[in-house]
């Protein structure tokens, strides 16, 4: 019994005490909300019917452009229908919001001429002999026009796929034809815009009235016109598929003048090569950015399109989803912006911490006061807690990306009130136990049993709250949800695994046994006297007479 | 408190002739440190009552006539904050009116921090234009960087939408944790928990709707803690009615028995986890935001504040009442209503006595009354001295009934 209390000590406290020497080496730090460090965070939510893919697919969206400006930790977060974008350190209120704004529309425009095509994939192709289908790229800039490329171990080759129709089952791609009408395509530049210029990083807002400079998938951009059609044009079934032995997509499209009509006459344009589309490619775009651009192949389409070429499984399940989330003409609207100067974030947060060690202090004073040498426990205790917290949202920082807000903060110095109760429950107990005349050590067993009753199902109604809250609120409410429920769990761990050996571990010293416990002398094995053998009463009654 | 002490003293002065009477006189602060206070909190149920319903129709009234003061994050629009140095009140609303915002109504409110004093204006629903060109002539009356002056816009649509899952995430909750102490417990506990509750965060509001405060989503959460806060102490509070009642089942005692030795038990527990919840949170009120000056702060602190100390009340003086006023419905507690322990009698049984102590002293004294013709007021010895509880196991054995 003895030894098990001991090991189950000494492991919490390694656990804890090494998590957190850990965390300082590491140099992990609680990342701070957008309300302590600064910063803005936008909310926005799509409008009307919507696929929950097509939130994913925003949500990646909105982190590609954002890594690519180089924020540091921003925080992007679902929550229910909501995207939540927090850029801490950001102050162009403007820019954050051009930054974030994904509409989830899906542009297809004709194609002028690219520039830097597949330059960072120059080294990956794999030529094999094996007569797949002969996709062709399109890009003549581009490094690599090897034609095939195997499909198992292939990357990208060449990123500019090929458009096939897929007339019912008849349809078998015109190899031909594809090889040679996409050749000659990027010496048309109409240069409103240097095609060649430098290529920016920063995203590009989408004005699909306008000719654009967009950045490609892979690398490279394209100088693309107008929009002349939406991702609407396609029924939402778009999959990806092996197609002649390499991975392709497959998408139907809708009847009438909404899908077929439309997409038959861009095209027309692209099999052309009319002035609109002098490259022969069709780009399909997703908020400021080329997914695919694939040569046109065939004039007419019908029912069904196909788009072939080197693509990795992932790269067409990508474009597939793009696709299906195109089709539904989701819209993304930023329903709210909230900019927080970091003066204010760093005076509450100053203030937040500050005001809680202060508030701690006092109630640790407070307990040492009451409780003597078991307070000292409760200091302790409190500094296990405190370790363990520390290091796990650290960690979660890290890894997760959650971020302390004041909310959060809040919640924490809240939860110490709990975490107080947690010891005052035990040690009021262990009080009642020694004045009915039990002995130290046999008062802290049957304390602690009795005590843990109470602290699992209170704790238990907390943690249900804080899950519940969790799980169906946004913002800041989650945000207090969570850290509620963490300490919350920190507590019953540190309760179980600190607290109780640590408590029974001392009742069964001799030093303790003498001292008492807040003033009341416990009962002690093996005295006999005329004092009285047991508790409170036996010495009340000494000290009256 | 005043009346225990004359009950006791009473109590004592007629007991005072028993030579087997050994008890010490402690102070007030004393007995409550050793846990030996024994108060009639069943019999002064009234005044925590009246307190309560006296409470509620103040905070009902202020909701009706006042309402409540919901901020953007709830109602939707825009609000700026500027550095204050050199632009005036005025000059804000001439800078609404140019930009074509009706200033009239707009809340300008001055924020005082020790990193200086801060104007924040607050209008409807606004285009993003709006708000920048607005917040661009802010910076520049005010003189300062535009990145200084902070905006904040929320579409109503998107305030609402929180509302509801907000209070959705709430019905749920109850209903979660009211299944979870109907299990553990019993479904009268869940009840009055609720009740409790609810009174709890009725005051809050009422506080907030009273003095006029905004309610933010900090607010949310800060009624959110109150909730949660007051279960967890009334939970605590009736796991210990719920031993006691086990405890006593094969006595026959009356509920208010049990009820009252149960909240003298956790009296000190509770004081002195409220204080430990309180203390931080004065401190984040006093120090956080009065003294360091951090607004954002402040009306969460003190809808906590309120919250705890209502909810540490509630589970005293609302919970316990009412679930002992839902017991005595019950047949086996009906014939046994109005009967409970006070004074010495409730002493002696939160001192650690088996509550059938108790019954058989009421019994003898009877029988002692009728054999020599006593009238009135029966006098009840103090035989069973804590001694002799201690002469018996602390707690009759129980048997399993799982």
């Amino acid at each position: 019994m003895r030894r098990k209390l001991i090991i189950t000590l000494t492991v919490i406290l390694t656990v804890a005490f090494g998590g957190l020497l850990a965390t300082l080496i590491a140099g992990n730090r609680p990342a701070l909300g957008l309300d302590l460090q600064g910063g803005i965070s936008v909310t926005q939510q799509p409008v009307g019917e919507f696929d929950p893919a097509t939130l994913d697919l925003a949500v990646e969206r909105i982190r590609d452009r954002v890594d690519s400006l180089g924020v540091a930790e921003p925080e992007i977060i679902r929550q229910g229908d909501a995207i939540v974008v927090n850029l801490p350190g950001v102050k162009n209120q403007q820019e954050a919001i051009d930054l974030v704004q994904v509409t989830g529309q899906v542009y297809l425009r004709p194609v002028q001429g690219c520039s830097g095509e597949g330059v960072q994939t120059t080294d990956s192709s794999v030529p094999s002999g094996a007569g797949t289908t002969g996709t062709t790229t399109g890009g003549s800039t581009a490094g690599t026009t090897d034609t095939t490329a195997a499909p198992g171990p292939s990357r990208r080759v060449s990123s500019t796929p090929t458009t096939d129709a897929a007339t019912d089952t008849t349809a078998a791609p015109d190899t031909t034809s594809a090889s040679d009408s996409s050749v000659a395509a990027t010496d048309t530049t109409i240069a409103a815009v240097p095609i060649d210029a430098p290529i920016t990083t920063t995203p590009v807002v989408s004005d699909p009235t306008t000719q654009q400079l967009l950045p490609l998938r892979g690398g490279g951009q394209c100088l693309v016109g107008p929009a002349g059609g939406t991702g609407e044009v396609f029924e939402n079934n778009a999959s990806a598929q092996i197609i002649d032995g390499g991975w392709g997509i497959t998408v139907g499209l809708r009847n009438g003048a909404d899908g077929e009509d439309i997409w038959n006459a861009l095209a027309r344009e692209c099999f052309n090569g009319t002035d609109t589309c002098p490259s022969r490619r069709l780009a399909i775009e997703l908020d400021g950015e080329i997914i695919s651009a694939p040569s046109v192949n065939v004039p007419e389409f019908n029912t069904d399109v196909q788009i072939t070429g080197d693509f990795s499984e992932d790269e067409a399940r990508d474009l597939a989803n793009v696709l299906k989330s195109g089709s539904l003409g989701v819209s993304m609207e930023t329903v709210s912006v909230q900019n927080v100067s970091p003066t204010l974030g760093k005076d509450s947060l100053r203030a937040a911490v500050i005001s809680g060690i202060i508030g701690v202090a006092l109630v640790l004073l407070l307990l040492v006061f009451y409780y003597r040498t078991l307070g000292l426990v409760v200091v302790a205790g409190i500094s296990v807690s405190a370790a363990l917290l520390y290091s796990i949202i650290s960690l979660l920082s890290r890894t997760q990306g959650l971020a302390l807000s004041l909310a959060g903060v809040a919640g924490i110095i809240v939860s110490v009130g709990v975490t107080v109760d947690s010891y005052v429950v035990f040690f009021e107990r262990l009080k009642d136990e020694v004045r009915s005349g039990r002995t130290l050590r046999n008062s802290a067993q049957r304390g602690f049993a009795g005590a843990w009753r109470t602290i699992l199902i209170a704790d238990i109604v907390s943690l249900i709250g804080a899950f519940t809250l969790w799980w169906l609120t946004v913002g800041s409410v989650r945000n207090f949800a969570f850290f509620l429920g963490l300490s919350t769990l920190i507590d019953l761990v540190v309760s179980y695994f600190f607290t109780r050996p640590a408590v029974l571990l001392l009742a069964r010293t001799d030093w303790m046994a003498r001292r008492g416990v807040m003033g009341i002398k416990p009962a002690v094995t093996g005295t006999t006297g005329t004092t009285g053998t047991t508790g409170a009463t036996a010495a009340a009654a000494g000290s009256a007479s | 408190m005043s009346d225990i002490t004359t009950e006791r003293a009473a109590d004592a002065a007629v007991a005072g002739g028993d030579a087997a009477v050994t008890h010490v006189r402690r102070s007030l602060w004393g007995r409550l440190y050793h846990g030996e206070t024994a108060i009639d909190f069943y019999g002064r149920r009234k005044w925590g009552l009246t307190i309560s319903a006296v409470l509620i129709v103040v905070t009902v009234l202020s909701l009706f006539t006042r309402g409540l003061n919901l901020g953007i994050d709830f109602e939707g629009g825009v609000a700026w904050e500027v550095p204050a140095g050199q632009v005036t009140e005025d000059e804000v609303r001439t800078i609404l009116d140019d930009n074509g915002i009706e200033s009239g109504g707009a809340k300008v409110q001055t924020l005082t921090s020790d990193s200086g004093t801060r104007l924040r204006v607050q209008v409807g629903d606004q285009t993003p234009a709006v708000v920048q060109q607005v917040q661009a002539d802010f910076a520049e009356a005010a003189g300062v960087d535009v990145s200084e002056v902070s905006s904040t816009s929320v579409s109503s649509s998107w305030g609402r939408s929180i509302t509801e899952k907000a209070i959705r995430a709430l019905v749920i909750f109850l209903v979660l944790v009211a299944l979870f102490i109907s299990w553990r417990f019993e479904w009268r506990m869940a009840l009055s928990a609720i009740i409790a509750m609810l009174h709890d965060v009725l005051i809050s509001v009422g506080v907030y709707s009273l003095f006029g405060f905004e309610v933010t989503p900090a607010t949310v959460v800060a009624f959110l803690t109150i909730l949660g806060f007051s279960l967890y102490d009334t939970i605590v509070v009736f796991d210990k009615v719920n031993e006691n009642t086990e405890r006593y089942a094969g006595a026959r005692a009356p509920y208010a028995d049990t009820m009252n030795v149960s909240m003298n038990q956790v009296l000190m527990r509770s004081l002195n986890t409220s204080l430990a919840a309180v203390l931080p949170v004065l401190s984040l009120l006093v120090i956080g935001s009065g003294v360091m000056g951090a607004v954002a702060l402040r009306e969460f602190a003190l809808a906590l504040l309120v919250g705890l100390v209502t909810g540490s009340y509630s589970s005293i003086f609302i919970a316990a009442p009412i679930l002992t006023m839902f017991k005595e419905a019950e047949p086996r507690f009906k014939t046994m209503r109005g009967q409970h322990a006070t004074g010495m009698e409730l002493e002696r049984l939160v001192l650690g006595g088996s509550p059938e102590g108790h019954r058989r002293e009421v019994a003898r004294a009877r029988r002692q009354a009728a054999a020599t013709g006593a009238e009135g007021e029966v006098l009840i010895s103090a035989a069973t001295t804590p001694e002799a509880v201690l002469t018996h196991p602390p707690r009759p054995r129980k048997k399993k009934r799982r």
